[in-house]
């Protein structure tokens, strides 16, 4: 079964910059329509396909809420899929990369929740910063490769918020 | 957000049209049936006008008693009254042997691994015990409708994992029930709560019942119920504060632990009624045997501080699972018997910042939730005003990779239905099966995870290694449950198993295994590190003995092979060993020996496809 365009899905133009509400919005009401509880009655391969289509929404949802990956899906409509795990040349944001990990494990031996609370501040702001670079770079052939690093940076990001999480968690005993 | 009770003034098609459904609350206490009539939703009584069936089973010789009766037996027939078998669902004999200490039954081995009570009847499962239940609450809900029913939802736990559902499931079906669908308890109250359509915000409950705890934060939007994600554990409940109060009078008393199933049964039976007096009253008297004494509520407090303290960090994470933090929640609800205990209420109104919502009684609240549900999916509703429930997994879905790890496929708090796919490859040359290990947990070893299913995945076309590609597919349907296939994208070879329970650990060890992934991630990460290391020294020796296989003999003299072999050695003794940095030196020194050898062989292939070649071109 081709995928159709998650966008059209949503019945949106592509776009970076989304409305989060509307995207929630029309994601409700598509849901109404294709969720399985609708064909609690319907036969088997009616149920089935509810389920696909439903499995489907979900996916295209997730994948437009989240801004890296959003980035990520504009890219490969634009082009070639990005391959996931390739070598990074970006030397300058590997070496802040690791600096902040390195402060992440200072957080985590002097258990400082403050100083948890202003480091996600900052993550925050670094993400909005990529967003921003990442809006205004990517419709532009010429600079594919820029649009490109900044989706690998977005997906670092991603992780350290999610070690932050992790991190949180174990200081919460 | 608006509180109002649920009524949908006609809106309800004639009695007549109606196709009759209900919602069950299978709890591990008590159970209960509701149903809608004339657009209200209502848990139907029995013939003594009592709506709770405490969830006990009796197995004497000639009949079954279920409920108050066989409840009251527990203490005088232990061996033979089963009482809170929701804690044993979905689990297998060897989860329930170390369980069993505190059980006073006797366990037999089933077929399949299934754990059998034995009774006067013979051996039960725990899976038979539930649908000797649902069998009552399904006559009882027959007799007040005057019809047969099209189907029933039942209610589990959030946090209940496939087995679990499984197990549940297979029960409904056993008593002649369809199923309509699995619903999550803490979802089914936030129905019953939010029904009234104008509900809007973001909502907890805090669901503590006799043997689960749960926490779902949840999005009402019109109608939608959204749930941002949940937690708990599914080995958490009011009985722990019985089971503490007991050993608390068992110390206080100078008894022996070593109690007879009747006098244990007896102990528990006291230790509840202490913990529900507590709830009106500051102190109890008890008395046990020649022993009295008392127990004020502040002691009893802090004996279940522990537990509490268990709920709350579960609903913190919840919080943040959701992205959000605790102002954003606009409103708490409580559910389940064990959020009568005054200590419980405080605590969670302190950390959510708001007084908790207790309008609908706690212990009816999922069956009315269930039961409004149920008249949705049995298309009682008019089109547009049907309720739409959008739950999330709770635990994260993976698989076995090289060197016992859990590759998550389906992270936890996905919205479900979800299908994901994942693409996996061979590690050997000419491999031709593939094992697919399903698992279900949060944390990075296998042996840390549920075991859910194995299956094998054969007649893969022998190619090099890592050049098959294995596309392996998750979905879970609106049930929670899961379904797995695998495929061999080049040659179209497929497999796939609707996962069917292999019942591998305990309730205490899921427990265990979700607090634990937080408390361990940096030694997870290590351990992450060291395997695949030893992946790797693995798959260097096995290139490696394959070379000189192949061209040992040709390309290397004597001493040079030696050389190799001593350092192929050194790295298989290492590799046994927890010292990674080891590990990666001598995978290095055992490459650098090899790379003269690996150069002469490449040289000798060029010079083969050389001289190939001409070859060719001669005979052109």
């Amino acid at each position: 079964m081709a995928k159709p365009c998650y966008f059209a899905l949503f019945d949106l133009q592509p776009g970076f910059r989304l409305d989060l509400n509307e995207l929630s919005a029309r994601y409700r009401e598509l849901a109404r329509q294709t969720h399985p509880d609708r064909f609690a009655d319907a036969s088997e391969h009616d149920q089935r396909v509810a389920l696909e289509r439903a499995a489907q929404l979900n996916d295209a949802y997730q994948t437009l809420k989240s801004a890296s990956q959003r980035a990520r899906y504009l890219l490969t409509l634009r082009g070639h899929e990005l391959p996931l795990e390739t070598t990074v040349q970006d030397p300058a944001f590997l070496m802040q990369q690791m600096e902040l990990r390195e402060e992440l494990q200072d957080l985590q031996e002097s258990a400082d929740l403050s100083g948890v609370a202003a480091f996600k501040k900052r993550l925050k702001q670094a993400q909005d910063r990529l967003n921003d670079g990442f809006a205004d770079c990517w419709e532009d052939p010429a600079r594919r490769e820029e649009a490109e690093r900044l989706v690998r940076r977005m997906q670092f990001l991603d992780k350290l918020s999610s070690e932050v999480r992790q991190l949180e968690e174990r200081l919460d005993d | 957000m608006a509180l109002l009770q649920i009524a949908e003034p006609g809106q309800s098609p004639k009695p007549h049209q109606r196709r009759l459904a209900v919602g069950i609350d299978l709890g591990t206490t008590n159970s209960l049936v509701a149903t809608v009539r004339s657009g209200l939703a209502e848990p139907l009584a029995d013939a003594d006008g009592e709506v709770i069936l405490p969830s006990a089973v009796r197995y004497c010789p000639d009949r079954i008693e279920v409920g108050r009766q066989a409840k009251s037996a527990a203490a005088s027939d232990p061996l033979n009254t089963i009482l809170s078998v929701k804690r044993l669902m979905g689990r297998g004999i060897a989860d329930i042997k170390l369980l069993g200490e505190q059980l006073p039954y006797r366990f037999v081995e089933g077929e399949s691994h299934m754990p059998f009570i034995d009774t006067v009847q013979g051996p039960k499962s725990p899976v038979g015990v539930s649908a000797d239940i649902l069998r009552v609450l399904r006559r009882r809900a027959e007799e007040a409708l005057g019809g047969e029913l099209v189907g029933a939802v039942i209610t589990v736990p959030a946090y209940f994992d496939d087995a679990q559902r499984q197990a549940t499931k297979d029960a409904a079906r056993l008593a002649g029930l369809s199923v309509l669908r699995l619903l999550n308890e803490p979802t089914a109250a936030a129905v019953a709560y939010g029904l009234d359509q104008s509900a809007e915000g973001v909502v907890a409950v805090y669901d503590l019942g006799g043997g689960t705890f749960d926490i779902s934060i949840l999005r009402l939007t019109r109608g939608v119920f959204e749930v941002l994600a949940t937690g708990g554990d599914s080995a958490l409940g009011g009985d722990d504060f019985d089971h503490t109060i007991a050993s608390w009078m068992v110390e206080q008393a100078g008894l022996s632990t070593d109690l007879d199933p009747g006098e244990q049964r007896h102990l528990l039976q006291l230790a509840c009624a202490a913990k529900e007096s507590l709830t009106d009253s500051d102190t109890v008297s008890l008395s046990y045997g020649d022993w009295q004494g008392s127990l004020t509520r502040d002691a009893f407090e802090s004996l279940v501080e522990p537990l509490i303290a268990r709920t709350l960090k579960a609903c913190r994470r919840a919080v943040r699972d959701a992205e959000l933090d605790v102002e954003d929640v606009e409103a708490v609800v409580m559910v389940g018997g064990s959020t009568r205990v005054p200590r419980v209420r405080q605590a969670v109104g302190e950390l959510f910042g708001r007084v908790p919502m207790t309008d609908i009684d706690p212990d009816q609240v999922v069956a009315i939730g269930a039961a409004i549900q149920a008249d949705t999916l049995a298309g009682n509703k008019r089109a547009g005003d049907e309720l739409l429930l959008l739950d999330v997994n709770p635990l994260s879905l993976g698989l076995e990779t090289m060197g016992g790890l859990m590759e998550k496929v389906i992270p936890r708090n996905t919205t479900i239905p979800v299908a994901r796919a994942q693409d996996f490859t061979t590690y050997k040359d000419g491999q031709t099966a593939m094992m697919v290990h399903v698992l279900q947990g949060e944390r990075e070893l296998v042996k840390d995870c549920r075991s859910l299913a194995r299956f094998e995945l054969r007649g893969i076309p022998p190619m090099v290694a890592g050049a098959a590609k294995i596309r392996v597919t998750f979905q879970v349907d609106a049930d929670g449950l899961l379904n797995v296939s695998a495929r061999e994208l080049g040659s179209g070879v497929e497999a796939s198993i609707q996962v069917k329970p292999s019942y591998g650990l305990t309730d205490g060890e899921i427990a265990r295994m979700l607090q634990d992934s937080f408390a361990h991630a940096g030694d997870d990460k290590e351990a992450r590190v060291l395997r695949e290391q030893q992946v790797d020294a693995q798959r260097l020796l096995e290139a490696v003995q394959g070379a000189l296989d192949a061209d040992g003999e040709r390309l290397l003299s004597a001493e040079e092979r030696t050389a190799i072999e001593a350092q192929m050695q050194q790295l298989r003794e290492v590799m046994e060993g927890q010292d990674g940095a080891a590990i990666e030196q001598q995978i290095q020194r055992l490459s650098q020996i090899t790379d003269a050898f690996a150069a002469r062989r490449m040289n000798a292939t060029v010079k083969a496809a050389l001289s190939g070649r001409r070859l060719d071109e001669i005979e052109e």
